[in-house]
């Protein structure tokens, strides 16, 4: 099969998963609605004050469309460190970026920044420079001649990671303690309904991240080869870098801005991709795109649902997931590389 | 397809609308807040609010509490939309309330925000002394509409608060170690209402002179300023471990003069962290602990 009808399928094939998971979700919460309630709201058959609208159009229906852009994101942006690093393990979380990114987010909370959608911006423009900071720092604690180590990068985004940690404890110590309890709850991730506004807004900024990493595409696939190859084959490599290196930290801060840090979903989701599709880049961006979203949305609709009424936080489930997954991969696949 | 368009793009103006409004009214933070005439459903997401809905005889109208609201145990029978800081908003909305009451210490900003753009009034409380918990006891009694019930409440909490300073006030003010939670070590600061518990049952508080309502302390200066009576609130009751008073890890302390003397007790945290009808008799127990002669 030529590489286009592969993608075509395998986006058809992805879609369709997200529109069936997307529709259980619909379906299932702590509400308890009877799927005909629910039918009833999705058909605009129903009171727009009754109990079934605001529950299906109010609360699940973004919440819905939050986990599916935030996967998207989370994935590709996975997708864009992997390749810029060459390193099969990078990916925001475990790289400390989404640290910076929510220590962007705590510091424009504290500014006074709110949730209105031009203050929004303002937030994922702060979460954009830390999650840039953070990447900055990972990537000069790491760097030596040759290029990067897969395990000192590693060991540099822990170490990133801690010390953003730290620092948002102490900014809210110092600001605000009795903030900590929520922010701790936050910095677990979270998935929330937003207003249309910012929901439109934070799609839209993902997709000009995905799209800066699509468009680079082939030249990862380029990069992959080594930089020398790469520029030998007509890659500005450094500028390339450069593009990867803003769009995945655009994807990064706006996730986090928008719905908090989330871990792990730009690991599992590229990986399981590759062992479908290859490694070519071409395929892998836009699935991922598709994919992350099926992901994370299940992982929420099992986070809302496990504990009802209460409920856990996503991230929790990711990491769950993301943890065991990534000792997996430690110990079978880059063995020996490492 | 297009009525659910249509509905959609409704939605928001539909739920900013809200419920029939009766007044609008401000709540312990100043925010205006508008308040159905008679509010029948009313989602209570802080366990001293359902224990003073329950002391007015309001309980009629609690439609929703959450799981730590354990008191009194007909509490418990009242549906749960979960913790305070992870409620589910689904469960909330699902229970239809004309009003949720929450509080700035203990639920999240978010949550709040979420049910404001849901069309559900939020009514926030925040008690640090204890004449705001007679003004919460008043607010909530013109919220469940039961303002005939107000007065016996609050005199009664009044007349026994008063007792306790009458009891007290011909003895020396000891110094006080109140222990909110042991590791770390947190402690009520000047804006806790525990602070001024301690002051109105006879003692000083060591911790009072921190800004803050629950620093987090040192225990070598908790050490030098010699407390003569040491209160470690006991969580053991929530079911957690590390909450647990150890009185043996402080006993090890034997130059501190509330060890020599013996006086390190364990107290009922309900009983003082709740700012409801409970409080004369943490209050009670707490002027017991601090000075047992002027209850002989």
């Amino acid at each position: 099969m030529s590489p286009e009808r592969r993608l075509a399928s395998a986006l058809v094939a992805l879609a369709a998963v997200l529109v069936a998971v997307a529709g259980l979700a619909l379906f299932v919460g702590s509400a308890g609605l009877s799927p005909v309630a629910v039918a009833r709201a999705l058909a605009g058959r129903a009171d727009a004050e009754s109990v079934e609208s605001v529950v299906t159009l109010g609360l699940r229906l973004p919440r819905i469309l939050v986990a599916a852009v935030a996967g998207g994101a989370l994935a590709v942006a996975g997708v864009a460190f992997q390749g810029l690093t060459r390193n099969p393990l990078a990916e925001p979380s475990v790289l400390g970026i989404s640290s910076g990114a929510a220590f962007g987010v705590v510091l424009a909370q504290i500014v006074g920044l709110g949730i209105s959608p031009l203050e929004a911006l303002g937030v994922t423009a702060f979460a954009f420079g830390g999650a840039l900071l953070a990447a900055a720092a990972v990537y000069l604690v790491a760097r030596v001649p040759g290029g990067l180590s897969i395990q000192t990068l590693l060991l540099a985004g822990v170490i990133v990671g801690i010390f953003f940690g730290s620092a948002i404890t102490v900014l809210i110590s110092i600001v605000d303690f009795n903030r900590l309890g929520g922010v701790v709850h936050w910095l677990l991730g979270n998935l929330a309904p937003l207003p249309p506004a910012s929901l439109a807004l934070f799609a839209v900024l993902a997709g000009v991240g995905v799209l800066v990493v699509l468009r680079h595409a082939r030249e990862l696939n380029l990069l992959a080869l080594g930089e020398e190859s790469a520029v030998q084959l007509g890659v500005d490599a450094e500028r390339l870098k450069r593009r990867i290196f803003l769009g995945a930290a655009l994807l990064t801060g706006a996730v986090v801005a928008f719905a908090g840090p989330i871990g792990f979903v730009g690991l599992i989701v590229p990986h399981a991709l590759r062992g479908r599709l290859g490694q070519d880049h071409r395929l892998l961006v836009p699935t991922a795109a598709l994919a992350g979203g099926v992901f994370l949305l299940a992982a929420d609709t099992v986070a809302r649902n496990v504990v009802a009424p209460a409920e856990l936080s996503v991230g929790v489930i990711t990491a769950f997931c993301g943890a065991p997954f990534f000792v997996y991969l430690l110990r079978t696949r880059y063995r020996p590389t490492l | 397809m297009r009525r659910t368009v249509a509905a959609l793009l409704a939605l928001p103006a539909v739920l900013a609308a809200g419920p029939v409004l009766g007044a609008t009214v401000r709540d312990m933070l100043g925010r205006e807040v508008a308040v159905p005439a008679a509010p029948a459903r009313i989602v209570s997401l802080v366990p001293s609010v359902t224990e003073v809905i329950f002391a007015l005889g309001g309980q009629a109208r609690l439609a929703g509490v959450t799981d730590f609201c354990d008191y009194p145990p007909a509490a418990r029978a009242v549906p749960s939309v979960g913790g305070m800081v992870n409620p589910s908003l689904e469960t909330i909305v699902a229970l239809e309330p004309d009003l949720v009451v929450a509080t700035s210490e203990g639920n999240r900003e978010e949550t709040l925000q979420q049910l404001r753009r849901l069309g559900v009034p939020v009514y926030v409380v925040r008690v640090q002394r204890v004449t705001e918990t007679l003004d919460l006891i008043r607010r909530v009694g013109e919220l469940v509409d039961r303002r005939e019930a107000v007065a016996p409440l609050a005199a009664a909490l009044e007349r026994r608060i008063a007792a306790v300073r009458e009891a007290v006030r011909p003895y020396p003010t000891p110094r006080v170690l109140y222990v909110l939670w042991p590791d770390p070590l947190i402690v009520p600061g000047g804006q806790s209402i525990i602070t001024e518990l301690i002051t109105l049952a006879g003692g000083r508080s060591i911790t009072a002179e921190h800004g803050e309502a629950y620093p987090r302390f040192s225990l070598e200066v908790a050490v030098a300023r010699a407390p003569e009576v040491i209160l470690l609130a006991d969580h053991a009751g929530s079911g957690s471990a590390a909450g647990r008073a150890s009185p043996e890890k402080w006993r090890t302390l034997t130059s501190v003069p509330a060890i020599k003397a013996g006086r390190l007790h364990s107290v009922d945290p309900t009983l003082l962290h709740r700012y409801g009808p409970r409080l004369a008799d943490g209050l009670e127990s707490l002027a017991r602990m601090i000075h047992p002669e002027a209850f002989r």
